[in-house]
């Protein structure tokens, strides 16, 4: 029988309520379908409710509200890791282990909050209203979505609510039932656009090459449960029972895991379960947004952060290194790979994606590096060890944090460039009926010199692009030193590491180089066409959130020196509980850029020096260039573009001899492993169950008509 | 007590249809089409007050029996009426939380059959029909007779011939005869194996209920006790080798209803040519008449041989399981596709049986019922997408979100919910499978790479409804096509009735995903019930008895 009262470990009177961070936008979903189908083009739903715009907005607010007061809660230290409720009974059955009864098994759910859930929670909560904002701008001004973003809006709600919830779920269990539910909106959503056969495909793309790492995920969580008789973090976490897992299954603990991480890597899109990800740019770009900032692909990364305490547990000590090793090393490998891929695109979305995927894989990256030294370091007892693997283990989680605020940033910035291309082209070619047809608002073609034009959206995509790079003293710098010199610190210990250290200082110096060339090639130079000429500023919808991103990635050092990634790994640091906020950013500065360590004093400057100068040098070389006589940026951006346009002078060089080589085909052709993946599916998949269907009716039908054949006959 | 079941449950849908059908027996052509409105009514209410009666049962308003915590072998509502003295043969009625919820799914989806096909042509034959259909299988549930059940079983048989002689599509003469010849076959090697049962009884204990000229019964929970108290003191009931043989005879009968490969190909054939509502009956609850049968008799009766074809079972639910799953993959035919996937979905019932775990035990009844709900939704979609494109093939019609976005709202969610999507009917059975699975795995030593079936079908089952959905649902550019056969007309979305049907079946698919506790519960319980009170005392450890 289902039990849902309350327990008694409520803390506070209004945190029975949490559930309703998850279920507000559930009903929303439901309501926003339901109107939508009723008052579909109706004047008032369609100017004063923007189609359930309006419906999702105070809903995705209300969700963000309270997970504030359950954050703030927590910070307080008010509830810890406990379980804020008892468990809804959900499923009750029994086993039978060969003794004289069966033993009763439950599956249930709550709600568990720890700092991980904490950073998540409020990256999900505040992410989904930002992008919800956006989407009114977007979305209810293009005829092409009128009288169906009803659907949209309901969708979307749907997919933050998975999020939420997968967040906050208690267990691993309903972990992967919110992620389902989360693979399901981003199959509607990619989709969403019915009538084009490209996002049709690519929405099946994306379910099926997620499912395929679910499949992996759904078996690592059985054998998780047959270890430990539960998929509760409160059981599965508990020292005494990892203990006893220790002692005789360590190996099946292993495989486990590493199944799991299969889930991961498909829903995070790392090779080689990334194909899905560049396609479902076929979605309207608020979806974009929400997949690769606020939900979908941060999944993967909450997932392998959960696995953390086996890593660290005392009794595992040294067991699990290979699978940190694999970890780290697939990070590594997609790092570089999409890194390279994202060079040769065109497509301003693809060039995020791409980065959004490389990004992701230092993410991976850092959680290996830091599960290998919290299981190989004596950390338990050894002080600087544990602060060695909590600064690991913080870094990577931080990267997480800077990665989700500029990637939101930057597609909702490129999705307002793509939109007022789009307007400028249907402003000129107003009586054309099919030019649609060849013409590409996605394509950076149509782009060049837009920093006069979209100021804050210029400025927006600058701040993002240089976090996202790793610029000292910007967002992503500080979590990204601290993943790629945790990665060189494990390859001390262990050589196997060299390969992802290696991969990620050099992806330093080409993620410098594709996001300074994506910047340059859309908003320095000269327009390249009549369309780029035209573009004018973009609405306030869609300016409200890119300012308030802008705004929190440059405070990014001001969490830094709170002691972010201190506290975002382990919950006995808390906000400025040791010191101060200057003292703090003061301590990061030193830390950052005079290391008393002198390898890591050089480390420093060399990935600073890749990702800073080298990358953005090259893509200034061939791709800067003033902006066009009498237009004139904002003066936070004169010098950039004055620096371009100099380096462009001085150092151009021809580089067709790289664009025309195979191997900027290859890259063009996403090193062919699409093609490779179709060529399986339609030669093995399709004919093997063609010859099997054929066997059904042959052989196995036919024996059947044989005989009936036969009998009558007699 | 009030004999809540012989004459409300049995009884009065039996009756009613064939009152109806004599009112139209002598009716010509136009009358009838007169009085098919009055009659679909009348069914509809029929149907209705059974469902209301059901859920009464269920909510403890009629009988007040709590449906959990019925030790094995004990049955509520029971009504025992002598019928041929001297075999020992009676009409005996009985619930337990076997039976129930398979009760509760037929009269539920009795009058959601009855809306989704509102416009069948020549109703005041068809709904009468429906009704009787309803009738036999809720008599082979309640039925605590072997001969009683037989009879049941065979009559269930006899609308569902109709249903796809009268109904049914081009090839349905075929189909209706192969579907009749090859499931009456089964049945009769079922039969044979009752009556070798029957006279193999032990007749020196006077038995209860027993005939008065052979001495021995054919009484289920009289034999079912007898068998226990045999199999308890360390026998076999009936000796070893009886017993082996008579579980393969009856296990026969009811693999093929279940389906299970290689005995499936009557079942796509017969969805094929079905009309809808045939193929709503024959999927949602004849399908399970198998698998109720398995553990009513066979289980219940030898559990001895159930642990010595332990391997020969848990063989062929992974065969169905895999090969259903990649024929479908292999399919044209959207409605095929959809019948070879209820193939694969009763694989997962047969491993959860062989997996001899409780756990497996209350998945393979939670499957039971959640392909109940969900499969009807299933053929409901085929149906109206046949009836609106005067095609079955996967390709015919492309756009349909746009056209019919009723339709293709519907399809998308019974695709969803029978791939398998948390927190819809479906997945709770299939966890519960995979867990069970693994666990029997481990702990019997048994190689791990069994896994890899159920792993490789879930990765497939997802393939071909994504893949039939988007040569559906979305446009296909170049290959976009408004089917031909409706020459220029605009395209009709589904009509209001089959709206309602859907809606009604999706709500539920959601309250059984969301709440699986409500009709899990007490499946779980009975499990427990069986384990504790057969299996347990009887084979004691792993790997013991056999």
């Amino acid at each position: 029988m289902a039990s849902t009262e309350v327990a008694a470990t409520v803390h506070s009177e209004w945190m029975q309520f949490a559930p309703l961070i998850i279920l507000l936008p559930m009903v929303a979903f439901a309501v926003i379908l339901f109107l939508g189908r009723v008052f579909n083009g109706h004047p008032f739903w369609k100017k004063n409710l923007k189609e359930g715009g309006l419906i999702a907005l105070p809903v995705m607010a209300a969700s963000l509200i309270l997970s504030l007061l359950l954050i703030s809660e927590f910070l307080k230290g008010n509830s810890g890791v406990d379980q804020i409720f008892e468990q809804i009974a959900w499923v009750n059955t029994g086993i039978w282990n060969g003794g004289s009864t069966t033993e009763p098994v439950s599956f249930g759910f709550g709600i568990y909050v720890d700092h991980v859930t904490v950073m998540l929670l409020f990256v999900a909560a505040f992410l989904c209203l930002l992008i919800n904002m956006f989407s009114i701008g977007y979305m209810n001004t293009d005829p092409i979505n009128d009288n169906r973003n009803h659907r949209f809006y309901a969708e979307f709600v749907l997919f933050c609510a998975g999020m939420l919830g997968m967040v906050l779920a208690d267990s691993f269990l309903w972990l992967f039932i919110f992620w389902e539910i989360m693979g399901l909106c981003s199959y509607l959503l990619i989709g969403f656009y019915y009538e084009r056969p490209s996002a049709a495909s690519a929405a099946k793309k994306a379910f099926l090459t997620t499912r395929i790492g679910d499949v992996f995920l759904m078996i690592g969580l059985v054998m998780l449960w047959d270890l430990f008789g539960s998929l509760d973090y409160a059981v599965v976490f508990a020292t005494e029972n990892i203990d006893a897992v220790a002692a005789t299954s360590a190996g099946t603990l292993q495989w486990a895991l590493g199944l799991m991480f299969i889930g991961a890597v498909g829903k995070s899109a790392q090779f080689p379960l990334h194909v899905w990800l560049p396609d479902a740019m076929e979605g309207p770009t608020p979806v974009s947004a929400l997949i690769h900032a606020a939900t979908m692909v941060n999944a993967g990364l909450y997932l392998v952060a959960r696995m953390f305490p086996f890593f660290g547990a005392e009794s595992l000590h040294g067991e699990l290194d290979d699978l940190a090793f694999i970890i780290a090393a697939i990070g590594g490998i997609t790092a570089v790979m999409a890194a390279a891929i994202a060079f040769v695109q065109m497509d301003l979305k693809k060039v995020l994606a791409y980065s959004t995927m490389s990004q992701l894989a230092y993410i991976f990256t850092g959680l290996g590096c830091a599960m290998y030294l919290a299981n190989t370091l004596d950390w338990h007892h050894d002080s600087d060890a544990h602060y060695i693997v909590v600064v690991a283990f913080g870094a990577a989680l931080f990267h997480l944090f800077n990665h989700a605020m500029a990637k939101g940033m930057l597609f909702m910035a490129s999705g307002s460039v793509i939109h007022e291309v789009h307007h400028a082209h249907h402003h000129l070619h107003h009586d054309d009926d099919h030019h649609d047809d060849d013409f590409d608002a996605q394509s950076m073609e149509n782009m060049g010199g837009l920093a006069s034009k979209m100021p804050i959206t210029a400025t927006a995509m600058l701040v993002g692009s240089a976090s996202i790079m790793g610029l000292p003293l910007i967002g992503g710098f500080w979590s990204k030193e601290g993943i790629i010199a945790n990665a060189w610190r494990v390859a001390q210990d262990d050589p196997r590491f060299l390969l992802p250290a290696m991969c990620v200082l050099l992806g330093a110096a080409m993620t410098g180089f594709y996001m300074s060339r994506m910047w340059f090639k859309t908003f320095a130079g000269k327009p390249n066409n009549e369309i780029a000429a035209h573009v004018g500023p973009t609405n306030t919808w869609i300016k409200t959130p890119l300012f308030i991103l802008t705004f929190v990635t440059l405070s990014s050092i001001l969490l830094a020196g709170m002691g972010f990634t201190h506290w975002a790994a382990d919950t006995e640091y808390s906000f400025l509980s040791e010191k101060n906020i200057i003292d703090g950013i003061l301590y990061e500065l030193g830390h950052a850029f005079a290391n008393s360590d002198s390898f890591f004093f050089i480390l420093t400057y060399v990935a600073i020096f890749l990702g800073a100068v080298i990358g953005p040098g090259l893509a200034m070389a061939l791709y800067g260039g003033k902006l066009a006589e009498g237009e004139e940026a904002k003066p936070w951006m004169r010098p950039v573009i004055a620096l371009s346009a100099w380096v462009n002078k001085r150092f151009h060089f021809d580089n067709s001899a790289f664009t025309e080589s195979s191997l900027a085909t290859a890259l063009e052709n996403r090193l062919y492993i699409d093609e490779y993946y179709d060529k399986a599916m339609v030669n093995i998949v399709a004919g093997f169950s063609n010859k099997v269907a054929e066997a059904d009716t042959e052989v196995i039908d036919g024996t059947i008509k044989a005989i009936e054949t036969g009998s009558q006959s007699l | 007590m009030q004999d809540w079941i012989s004459m409300p449950l049995v009884g009065f849908p039996l009756v009613a249809s064939i009152v109806l059908l004599a009112f139209v027996s002598n009716t010509n052509e136009s009358m009838r089409k007169r009085l098919s409105d009055p009659i679909r009514m009348a069914s509809l209410l029929f149907s209705l007050i059974l469902l209301t009666f059901t859920t009464g049962m269920f909510f403890q308003y009629f009988g007040n029996v709590s449906w959990e915590g019925i030790s094995f072998n004990n049955y509520e509502f029971t009504h025992r009426y002598t019928w041929i003295e001297s075999l020992g043969i009676h009409w005996t009625v009985g619930l337990d939380a076997l039976s129930f919820p398979m009760v509760w799914l037929t009269t539920f989806l009795l009058p959601v059959t009855i809306i989704a096909t509102w416009n069948e042509k020549n109703g005041a034959v068809y709904f009468p029909i429906l009704l009787a259909m309803g009738g036999a299988l809720i008599g082979v549930f309640v039925a605590l007779d072997l001969f009683m059940f037989y009879g049941f079983w065979e009559l269930t048989l006899i609308p569902m011939f109709f249903l796809i002689l009268k109904w049914g599509g081009k090839d349905r003469k075929y189909a209706s005869q192969k579907f009749f010849i090859y499931t009456f076959t089964a049945s009769v090697v079922m039969l044979l194996g009752l009556i070798t049962l029957y006279f193999f009884q032990d007749p020196v204990n006077p038995l209860q209920y027993a005939g008065s000229m052979t001495g021995r019964t054919f009484d289920i929970p009289t034999i079912t006790q007898h068998a226990l108290m045999e199999n308890s003191n360390g026998n076999w009931y009936l000796g070893a080798n009886i017993q082996k043989v008579l579980f393969a005879m009856l296990m026969l009968g009811f693999l093929v209803k279940l389906p299970a490969v290689p005995f499936h190909t009557w079942l796509p054939d017969a969805h094929v040519q079905a009309p809808t509502g045939g193929s709503m009956l024959l999927a949602g609850v004849m399908l399970k008449m198998g698998a109720y049968g398995m553990f009513r008799l066979p289980i219940s009766l030898f559990p001895h041989a159930l642990q010595y074809f332990q391997f020969v079972l848990m063989t062929i639910g992974m065969v169905s399981l895999v090969w259903g799953a990649i024929v479908c993959l292999g399919q044209t035919n959207l409605k095929k596709m959809v019948a070879y996937s209820s193939v694969s979905h009763m694989g997962v019932i047969l491993i959860g049986i062989a997996t001899m775990q409780p756990m497996g035990w209350a998945a393979a009844l939670f499957m039971m019922f959640a392909h109940g709900i969900i499969s009807p939704m299933l053929f409901a979609v085929c149906g109206a997408f046949k009836h609106h494109y005067h095609s079955m093939e996967i390709g015919a019609m492309r756009g349909m979100a746009k056209h019919s976005p009723w339709l293709a709202t519907s399809m998308m969610f019974a695709w969803m919910a029978s791939l398998g999507l948390p927190l819809l009917a479906g997945f709770v059975a299939e966890l519960m499978m995979l867990i069970a699975l693994w666990y029997f795995l481990v702990a019997e030593g048994w190689s791990v790479f069994w896994m890899v079936g159920p792993a490789l079908v879930l990765a497939v089952t997802a393939a071909y409804y994504l893949w039939s959905m988007q040569r559906t649902i979305f446009e296909g550019g170049d290959e976009t096509q408004p089917p031909t056969s409706l020459d220029g007309e605009p395209i009709p979305d589904i009509a209001n009735p089959e709206k309602l049907a859907m809606i009604i079946l999706a709500l539920f698919t959601i309250v059984f995903g969301v709440m699986p506790w409500i009709a899990l519960d007490m499946m779980h319980d009975w499990t427990i019930q069986i384990f504790e009170g057969l299996i347990l005392p009887i084979l004691g450890g792993f790997n013991g008895g056999a």
